[in-house]
């Protein structure tokens, strides 16, 4: 060939080698190079909406935001920074150092506000907002933050609002969390967190090679996060954590005819805001406490629950037909079962099923217990709603522990015996319930046979869930089996002997049962579950006192919390 | 004939008019004196069109006459670059006069491919074989390369790789043209790619950085490879229609740096897309294809080559200029001519064009 048309080829092969660099450029890379161009001078600012408030049943604030006022700084002019943060810690009254060091170590570039100074309060902010007129690059954001005006209120039920965590963020990268979020930690915070959080909006901005503001893009309004209403009374809230004051264990009161939950207390409790704080050593604090304080006791910890669990004998006793209302055995103090003593914790008597239950009587349910079978036991606590997670709305429930034969022989190759029988019988051994599954069990007897489904979320945001919510399973037992254990523990406050006669002469009539339980070390658990008025149930009430005595303790903050109650017409 | 004058006329008013436009674009909205550069670019583009048509009327044989005159010119104002040239971006490429700078690099080029020409061909017009094809490697290769290496280190050393790299191209182009055998052209590339290595010290740190970060733009994305990240993220962002006269975020905000001059590339192809950017492509290989018509269908050896010359030197301009904004050759200082700001290109295009269209004229004459 000739050199020239060599070199014509070379020519066209030339603008070819052009025309090929601008196909992948400008069509099969373009999004790739539209976005880069787009992050290279659109910057986004930022503002943020309100967390969703949470209120009581009737629709007072539990958690509410306030507005705190942070000051930003926009970094325009970086010759001017010096006397303007001289200006602003003049009227802050923090030091120009503390400033100046918040800049340098928050300053990202020149067309995004800094934050000098966060959380400050409304008269200096509006001091601020006076200096703002001299120095426009001064920006004064309000930042909706967690107020908790009754403080440690509740805290179990609401949890606390912190920085997203790492294991938290995996979970829920896919659903729009970004790092650095807040989010809820525990109770309803962390469950309805999704519906409580707020949409951030801002200002979406071009800016030039330097970062200098040319002209604004768009702006779109943040969203406040929806409301979320709960079931809990604030009043009842109150008397129960005043009652409770100071003493380890939960306080329930609980609708028995809708599974509402009106009051749901625990102590140790936290003080939320220390979160929203970031008092880093009261947090360190909480984490570390041996009585964990985070803990909600009332459904992520299980407990023996001792003579409370008589009720689901004497359930099972008389819809077996083992024993009925004229079945009476002697207490002597103790009984024989196999070659080992069983004792009663007084003597007894004569006893029918219902002054057994009203006394407590434990020869009389350790010999209904062998009766009935351990099996059958079991399977009555399960129909009466212990031994599995009662699908409450708050995180970290816990299911309690019912044992059984066929459980021991498959998991600890050990076979039952009698004696194993008589102690599940008066709710000791491996037996373990949660208060909130022990007040759900007693609602079955106030309502007169059915298992509530507790639940404690009443509405979210305008809709209200309460319909759909109420879910009663039938508990099929013999009208008279109910009637006879309610005989029974009305006895135990009615009859002078019972063991919960220091809840009678109140006015309002009640009935419930008492439990001491045995534990390995330190003081028993005390328990009493009931619900009044006796005739026309409307609340079901568990108290919980974790190393707190014998089940008359629990008793008296029950007789408290009642008198409490009474006086404010609440029953 | 009149076609010739008329298609090159058209072309290049075009492509000078979409310089002006971008130039008008990229700097609009900058203070003071920057705005009023696309003015002076349009009264360059007018003196340049008057070159145009004087030189396209004065018959091209007297270039063989002034020849070495014009060579003179050309290296004794490279001399003068270095003693009083002004300093501008590190670089002294600048003569300063009454109210513009001029750069002789730009003249040098135009200057060296008619010493060429004027070298490879004989007197006569009649006669239309070329003298290379006799000649032995001395009078071949090694005395016009002496001829092209004054001015060729001179540029390089102001310092402009780009333009002196860019007569080296011409001249071995141009030996290919005119028959010097193979063997000898060989001879010369590889005693010139052989001692690259040892060159390598000698090239200016700026220098030496920029041919490692055509190799890989990231290794110093805001220094010295930021300018090839943005360009091709100007040109990519443009997508097939561009974002619009006016709407290159790239180029107006500034991210693009030289985006009225090296770069313009870029500015125009975020505005027009590929629509707008492949027809610019096309208008220019127009240019250069009928500088190729010109030179075939000239019976005169010095017009022939003179022609393929100019051709060249556009097409090679277009190509590495276009190439270096989409990230495919390494940054070195080219103008792309016609649309980058800057009157001496934008002056020694519009005389080559002349002469182009002078050598299809004269032609006819014959």
């Amino acid at each position: 060939m000739e050199r020239k048309s060599i070199l014509r080829f070379l020519i066209i092969l030339m603008f070819g080698i052009l025309l090929a660099g601008l196909l992948n450029l400008d069509l099969l890379q373009w999004a790739k190079f539209r976005r880069l161009s787009d992050s290279n001078c659109i910057r986004l600012i930022a503002q943020s909406g309100a967390r969703g408030n949470i209120l009581d049943r009737k629709g007072e604030i539990i958690v509410d935001n306030r507005i705190s006022y942070d000051v930003l700084i926009l970094p325009q002019e970086l010759s001017q920074i010096d006397r303007i943060l001289s200006g602003v810690s003049r009227i802050l009254g923090t030091g120009v150092k503390e400033l100046k060091a918040a800049f340098k170590s928050n300053y990202f570039s020149s067309s995004i506000p800094v934050t000098v100074a966060s959380n400050i309060d409304l008269n200096k902010a509006i001091l601020l907002g006076e200096y703002k007129l001299e120095e426009p690059s001064i920006i004064i954001q309000p930042m909706p933050l967690r107020h908790y005006p009754y403080g440690p209120l509740a805290a179990h039920v609401i949890g606390y609002v912190n920085e997203i965590d790492r294991w938290r963020l995996t979970k829920l990268e896919d659903y729009g969390y970004k790092t650095k979020d807040i989010v809820g930690f525990g109770g309803v915070e962390e469950k309805y967190d999704y519906y409580l959080r707020q949409e951030e909006g801002g200002l979406s901005v071009e800016v030039n090679h330097r970062g200098k503001f040319m002209r604004v893009l768009g702006f779109e309004p943040p969203r406040n996060g929806k409301d979320v209403q709960l079931t809990l009374d604030l009043k009842m809230q109150k008397i129960a954590e005043e009652s409770l004051s100071g003493r380890k264990g939960s306080v329930i009161l609980m609708d028995p005819q809708s599974g509402q939950v009106l009051a749901l207390a625990n102590y140790p409790n936290f003080n939320p805001a220390v979160f929203v704080n970031k008092r880093t050593r009261l947090i360190a604090g909480l984490f570390n406490n041996p009585d964990s304080p985070l803990i909600n006791r009332a459904i992520s910890s299980s407990y023996p629950p001792a003579s409370v669990f008589k009720v689901v004998l004497a359930s099972a006793g008389l819809e077996l037909k083992k024993i009925n209302l004229y079945t009476s055995f002697l207490c002597r103090g103790s009984t024989m079962i196999g070659a080992r003593k069983f004792s009663c914790w007084d003597v007894h008597g004569v006893q029918d099923i219902v002054s057994a239950i009203a006394h407590s009587c434990d020869v009389f349910f350790y010999k209904t217990g062998l009766l009935v079978g351990a099996q059958n036991i079991h399977d009555y606590a399960l129909k009466l709603g212990l031994g599995k997670a009662l699908g409450f709305e708050l995180p970290y429930e816990t299911g309690g522990f019912i044992p059984s034969p066929l459980w021991r022989k498959i998991n600890k190759f050990q076979k039952w015996f009698d004696g194993d029988t008589a102690n599940l019988s008066i709710g000791q051994g491996d037996c373990l319930v949660t208060p909130l599954q022990a007040a759900n069990m007693m609602a079955v007897f106030a309502n007169g046979g059915y298992l509530p489904s507790p639940y404690i979320i009443k509405a979210v945001g305008n809709l209200d869930l309460s319909a759909k919510k109420r879910k009663l399973s039938r508990v099929a037992f013999k009208k008279s089996t109910f009637e006879i254990i309610r005989r029974g523990l009305r006895a135990v406050v009615s009859d002078a002997r019972g063991t919960g006669n220091v809840l009678s002469g109140l006015g309002v009539s009640v009935a419930g049962k008492t439990g001491t339980a045995q534990v390995s070390r330190g003081a028993t658990h005390a328990w009493f579950i009931g619900f009044f008025p006796y005739e026309n149930p409307k609340y079901v009430i568990c108290v919980f006192l974790e190393n707190g005595g014998p089940g008359h303790a629990a008793s008296v903050i029950a007789r408290q919390i009642i008198e409490a109650m009474n006086k404010q017409g609440l029953i | 004939m009149r076609n010739s004058f008329l298609r090159i006329l058209i072309l290049a008013l075009v492509i000078t008019s979409l310089g002006v436009l971008s130039i008008y674009s990229s700097t609009y909205q900058k203070e003071g004196a920057w705005q009023d550069i696309y003015k002076r670019q349009m009264l360059w583009a007018v003196i340049g069109l008057a070159c145009f048509f004087v030189m396209s009327q004065l018959n091209y044989r007297k270039l063989w006459d002034a020849n070495y005159f014009i060579y003179g010119v050309a290296l004794f104002s490279l001399f003068l670059v270095f003693t009083l040239g002004i300093i501008r971006l590190g670089a002294q490429r600048w003569l300063k006069f009454a109210w513009f700078n001029f750069q002789p690099s730009e003249f040098a080029k135009l200057a060296v491919i008619i010493f060429l020409a004027r070298y490879f061909s004989r007197k006569s017009a009649d006669d239309i074989s070329l003298l290379s094809g006799k000649f032995g490697i001395f009078r071949g290769i090694i005395f016009p390369f002496i001829f092209v290496a004054v001015p060729m280190f001179l540029i390089i050393e102001q310092p402009d790789l780009g333009s002196g790299l860019m007569l080296l191209l011409v001249f071995v182009s141009l030996l290919y043209l005119t028959n010097v055998r193979l063997k000898y052209i060989f001879t010369l590339l590889l005693i010139l790619i052989l001692p690259l290595p040892f060159f390598w010290h000698f090239l200016h740190d700026y220098q030496k950085q920029r041919l490692l970060v055509f190799l890989n733009p990231n290794i110093d994305p805001l220094g010295a490879g930021y300018t090839v990240i943005q360009s091709r993220i100007a040109i990519g962002s443009g997508g097939l229609f561009g974002r619009g006269w006016l709407s290159g975020t790239q180029s107006q905000l500034y991210f693009l740096p030289e985006s009225h001059t090296d770069f313009i590339f870029a500015t125009f192809s975020e505005q027009w897309g590929f629509l707008g950017s492949s027809l610019l492509l096309l208008m220019y290989y127009f240019i250069i294809r009928q500088g190729f018509i010109i030179a075939q269908r000239t019976q005169d050896s010095f017009g022939r080559l003179l022609a393929y010359g100019i051709s060249l030197l556009l097409a090679l301009q277009v190509f590495i200029n276009i190439a270096m904004n989409m990230g495919l050759a390494p940054v070195v200082g080219l103008p792309l001519p016609l649309m980058s700001y800057g009157g001496s290109s934008m002056l020694v295009t519009f005389i080559a064009l002349g002469i182009l269209v002078n050598i299809d004229r004269t032609r006819s004459v014959f």
